[in-house]
């Protein structure tokens, strides 16, 4: 059983927010899920809706709530970075929760620029003690170019193509230059391992899934490593590489396997029963 | 405009639905209530509503905007969307909205199948007066759409890295599970005339014919909105649907009415 409440917070009362509030005892971990992209709260396809609702089943309070102006979330009104407004409204939300549930440790989720503000609070915020990167930072490395231009250099079909279209005189296909990986500048890569060292350094758990719709920079399970180097393959970080599916999740079932990863990695690492008593 | 002047909250059965209600700044003359579309143009369309919502209140009406069950934030998963509970969800927030804003005469809005709704309700809900914005009329031809978007989307290399297998992509529209009896609902669904007055905004590419002859004929008109808007471009499934031609449209005709 659970209840979910609509709630308008925030220190300028400018977000938006549903509330799942399990019953049973108060001081669990928390789990609050973030904007994905421009999608208000319910996330893409309801992802964010399916995935609280899960968790609050499985005994854990959580948030979905639209970030400063997102969804029906407004501005704080204050002379904040974008960087320090996300920071804000993550504090605002850890203290509805903690209010409403008496949470004292919190997971985030976020998908996408979801994953790169999640990144931010908990590279910064002890409060934070897991974290669920969905596509978040990534980079091209030698061996993503390998997999992905190897197979190109040798497949006899492509080259006789290229030949054809010589012959032929007309001009190549012209090239379609690549698209910018986040809205906002990534983040230096040594900052991001520099920042998951810290993370796990202080006891987060994190949780990386990185599906098949970010392959024009990330195409293997082994590229968490070669981004990341050797953070990854710390006990408390768990790595998932889901080539089938898309970025958004839109089929159901890669949903449903997304949800139960996530519920399982949980479970795991913070059970419902001892949730809020980790260091 | 006041920070916190949209309220939300929950309320229908089981206190189940969501609703966000955009309370003017003064005593409310007229109230619209929004119905949403349906599925992924829910989605893509929630900025539009938000955004219309706030200029209506600015005009002094009471405006609430709420998701059907199954949709949105209200209770029930994706599946259980059922288009007569639609009408009665919507019905149940016209109700809640005359509470709130103490005004009995009720303008219904809808993009879609939100406009279906709308349509479908009027008399159920006693709307006073129904603005639709390219409602779909002829279920048995929007369900054809889907299923053929659907069929495109499972082969969509820009989305996946290999086509996906028919089980994979079955038994869902754009996103979201349909349950049966949806499908059956929808199939089966032809929209009439409401009894009321009625403004169609058209803002389908090159309509063919006089589609909306039939829901406007006794007691509507139509309004022509540019540019066409892409409802069903797979390409663009992802992208917000913003239209300023639209809310100016929608404002302009309370003003008029007022």
């Amino acid at each position: 059983m659970m209840r979910e409440e609509a709630h308008r917070f925030g220190r300028a009362r400018h977000l938006v927010g549903i509330a799942g509030i399990p019953q049973g005892p108060s001081g669990e971990t928390g789990v609050i899920v973030l904007n994905a992209g421009l999608v208000h709260r319910i996330g893409p396809f309801r992802l964010h809706v399916e995935l609280t609702r899960q968790l609050n089943a499985a005994g854990y309070p959580t948030l979905r709530f639209d970030l400063s102006t997102l969804g029906d979330s407004a501005a704080s009104g204050g002379q904040q970075t974008r960087t320090q407004a996300v920071c804000g409204d993550v504090d605002d939300a850890m203290k509805l929760l903690a209010e409403r549930a008496g949470c004292e440790r919190f997971i985030l989720v976020g998908l996408c620029s979801g994953a790169q503000n999640a990144h931010v609070v908990a590279a910064t915020d002890p409060r934070v003690s897991g974290a669920v990167f969905l596509d978040g930072y990534a980079y091209r490395t030698l061996g993503y170019k390998l997999r992905h231009y190897l197979p190109r250099l040798v497949d006899p079909a492509r080259w006789v193509r290229r030949l054809m279209h010589r012959a032929d005189g007309q001009p190549a296909t012209p090239k379609v230059e690549a698209q910018p990986i986040f809205a906002v500048a990534p983040a230096p890569r040594e900052e991001v391992i520099a920042d998951f060292t810290g993370m796990v350094n202080r006891g987060m758990k994190l949780y990386l899934v990185y599906s098949g719709g970010i392959s024009n920079y990330f195409n293997h399970a082994r590229q968490f490593r070669e981004c990341f180097g050797k953070v990854m393959n710390h006990p408390a970080v768990t790595t998932r590489y889901a080539a089938e599916t898309d970025h958004t999740y839109i089929l159901t079932g890669d949903r449903a396997r997304l949800l139960d990863g996530i519920g399982g990695w949980l479970s795991q690492n913070f059970p419902p029963a001892v949730a809020g008593r980790h260091p | 405009m006041r920070l916190d002047a949209d309220i939300p909250f929950f309320f229908g059965p089981d206190a189940g639905l969501f609703g966000m209600y955009h309370a003017p700044a003064v005593p409310a003359r007229r109230a619209i209530l929004m119905c949403p579309p349906l599925g992924q143009d829910l989605i893509r369309c929630h900025r539009l509503y938000r955004q219309l919502a706030q200029a209506l209140a600015e005009e002094g009406m009471a405006v609430l905007r709420f998701d059907y069950h199954g949709t949105g934030d209200s209770a029930g998963d994706s599946a259980e969307v059922d288009w007569e509970r639609c009408i009665s969800d919507a019905t149940a927030a016209a109700a809640e909205l005359r509470r709130r804003a103490g005004v009995d005469r009720i303008v219904a809005f809808g993009a879609r199948l939100g406009g279906s709704v709308a349509l479908s309700a009027a008399r159920q809900a006693r709307f006073s007066e129904v603005i639709a914005w390219d409602p779909v009329l002829d279920g048995d031809q929007y369900v054809a759409r889907l299923d053929t978007m659907q069929a495109a989307l499972r082969e969509d290399t820009s989305r996946f890295l290999r086509p996906r297998n028919h089980s994979d992509v079955a038994e869902q529209w754009l996103g979201f599970d349909i349950g049966g009896t949806l499908r059956r609902q929808l199939a089966a669904l032809r929209v009439g005339p409401a009894d009321v007055p009625t403004l169609v905004l058209d803002s389908t590419p090159a309509s063919t014919g006089s589609p909306w002859e039939r829901i406007v004929s006794h007691r509507g008109k139509v309004a022509t909105i540019a540019p066409p808007t892409a409802w069903e471009d797979l390409d663009r499934l992802e992208s917000a649907i913003l239209s300023h031609p639209l809310i100016q449209a929608v404002t302009g005709r309370l003003k008029e009415v007022a």
